[in-house]
């Protein structure tokens, strides 16, 4: 292991790759060979075959890294979209609550008043009713303004 | 991930703020008390008789009982004092005429009218009115439908 602590030439490289193949290195020599592998300027078949090697080995965990984390992001876009239906459905079952059903009725002094027609005419009455209370307003402020005229002239 | 949480939660939180706002104080004239009274008359309209006249909701009640005509009113001020616009006249101190445009719920425009017939000036009535009217016309529009 010493003799490879420092690899400082092609050959000293080499060496440890011999030895990687041969099954002979250490665990410590297996991550002395992967940094230098990453980081050595050199090239030779054997350091290029080598960095083939430690290269397919890098990237298989990569993959496995982006698998893991695309697996992770499906997990969560599956569980965004279920509370994302969960809330439309039960929005729309609201909704639908909230929408009135046919009603037209009408209760005068306790009696119950169920023809449409009849029930449409006291609407219709109410209306005029507020009709003829909100013209008195406009008139009122008509006058006033009219007055206010007068008065400026 | 902290995105869509974010996204959920203020999904969950509009949603408990809508639903936190339905109670406007009318509503508790509107609990069937009148149904079975003397001197009152309540009208309910909704679904396809309301569309007619371009509404959803529309639900009146008119009473000839002094006593609850003071009731009505304090609600309906009340109420008013959540408008968004309004058009009221007081008579001797007392609510005689109130159009309330309320805020916007589940996308529909919401209107109280209010009338006190005893305040008239001609021909004075012992009948005060509240409508409540609920569909997505505007006000402009409201002020149509009771100039038909």
């Amino acid at each position: 292991m010493n003799d490879f602590q420092h690899i400082n030439s092609p050959e000293g490289l080499e060496q440890l790759i011999e030895r990687y193949f041969d099954g002979m290195t250490t665990v410590e020599e297996e991550a002395l060979l992967r940094h230098a592998l990453a980081h050595c300027p050199w090239s030779s078949d054997a350091i290029d075959e080598a960095k083939m090697v430690m290269g397919y080995f890098a990237a298989h965990s990569h993959q496995q890294r982006q698998q893991t984390i695309k697996g992770k992001r499906q997990l969560f876009i599956s569980i965004a979209a279920s509370i994302a239906i969960i809330l439309a459905v039960g929005g729309y079952a609201l909704w639908q609550q909230q929408q009135p059903s046919d009603v037209c009725i009408a209760y005068i002094n306790g009696l119950v008043v169920q023809d449409d027609d009849k029930v449409m005419g006291l609407v219709a009455d109410d209306l005029n009713m507020m009709d003829h209370a909100g013209n008195a307003m406009s008139d009122q402020l008509s006058s006033l303004g009219e007055a206010l005229e007068l008065d400026n002239e | 991930m902290k995105r869509i949480i974010i996204i959920i939660l203020t999904c969950l939180l509009t949603t408990m703020a809508v639903m936190a706002q339905n109670g406007l104080n009318i509503n508790r004239l509107f609990d069937g008390r009148y149904k079975k009274a003397a001197g009152a008359t309540e009208i309910i309209v909704t679904g396809s008789q309301a569309r007619e006249i371009g509404l959803t909701v529309y639900h009146s009640v008119s009473v000839t009982d002094k006593t609850q005509a003071e009731i009505i009113e304090n609600l309906v001020v009340k109420d008013g004092v959540q408008a968004v616009d309004k058009e009221v006249e007081y008579r001797n101190g007392q609510l005689y005429y109130g159009f309330y445009v309320l805020s916007r719920q589940h996308s529909s425009n919401r209107y109280i009218f209010f009338l006190n017939q005893n305040l008239a000036r001609k021909a004075p009535k012992n009948n005060v009115t509240l409508i409540y009217m609920e569909g997505k016309v505007n006000a402009d529009k409201i002020k149509k439908l009771i100039r038909k």
